[in-house]
């Protein structure tokens, strides 16, 4: 590995360098194109999709809160219901919403017409 | 917070990057993430600095990811490295990197995306792959300077746009 390779890696990795020895590589056109290159070369290995997974066993708080909340509207519904079904009046039969009238009697033979 | 939490807290986001591009799938990549922290959870965590824990982690992860690619290779249809969240900028670049990084060894692919791709230092590479710090050095000087060449068209077109040093936009 040459020195100029060497202390342009060192200085992109946040890894201990010689100052006079960068300055020198960076006073090379070749070695900024390499500074410059190495940059954009880890631009593009970047993976785009950054949502990272939540911790196995673990849910959000909000998830919980959630699930609590449907299990007492569901509870507290259930109760209204029964409570509705049990105060309907049973002393006067139910109110007809259709009336059928029978126009022709037909007589069957005893039995029953077998 | 647990040490296991504080270990996820500090390292998921580095290894969720890592698995990404380890293993080329984003789906596979949450999983592996998630069974580094079940290992971790059922292991004895070694006490140190969290530096030194960080290589251990990416140790485990590394051992992950090559069980993982062996499986794969097991299977009869191999997808490699094609999930459409993982495109850098275009579907041609992604696909080109990902071609470029599946031509490498493993070891040096493990060393580079350690380094670019999830941020660690030497010292932590040097602990999760086996290596001295100073071939960690060589192997990643070696790896860019390959890719370097192989992508020398995707590098040419992203040195117009505006860049970061950590390469996160």
């Amino acid at each position: 590995m040459n020195d100029t390779h060497e202390v342009i890696s060192a200085f992109l990795d946040d890894e201990p360098f010689d100052a006079s020895e960068l300055a020198t590589a960076l006073s090379d056109p070749a070695g900024r194109a390499l500074l410059i290159d190495l940059v954009a070369l880890r631009h593009i290995v970047q993976p785009d999709a950054l949502v990272p997974p939540s911790l196995p066993g673990r849910r959000p708080a909000w998830r919980h809160l959630l699930a609590a909340a449907a299990m007492v509207i569901a509870l507290v519904g259930g109760y209204f219901i029964g409570v509705r079904r049990n105060t309907v009046d049973t002393t006067e039969p139910p109110v007809p919403s259709r009336i059928v009238q029978a126009n022709d009697w037909q007589s069957l033979p005893a039995g029953g017409g077998r | 917070m647990s040490d296991v939490e504080a270990l996820y807290t500090a390292n998921h986001g580095r290894l969720f990057r890592y698995f990404c591009r380890a293993v080329g799938h984003i789906e596979d990549a949450r999983e592996l993430t998630q069974d580094v922290f079940v290992r971790v959870s059922r292991s004895v965590i070694p006490i140190g600095p969290e530096e030194a824990l960080r290589g251990w982690l990416f140790q485990i992860a590394r051992n992950l990811a090559l069980d993982h690619r062996r499986s794969r290779h097991r299977r009869p249809h191999v997808e490699v490295l094609t999930d459409h969240a993982l495109r850098p900028a275009s579907q041609d670049t992604g696909a080109q990197v990902n071609e470029a990084l599946a031509a490498l060894s493993e070891l040096d692919r493990d060393v580079f995306l350690m380094r670019e791709v999830a941020g660690l230092g030497y010292n932590d590479i040097a602990s999760a792959c086996g290596l001295s710090p100073d071939a960690v050095r060589n192997r990643i000087h070696r790896t860019r300077q390959q890719l370097r060449l192989q992508l020398s068209g995707q590098i040419a077109t992203r040195r117009a746009a505006p860049m970061r040093r950590t390469g996160r936009d």
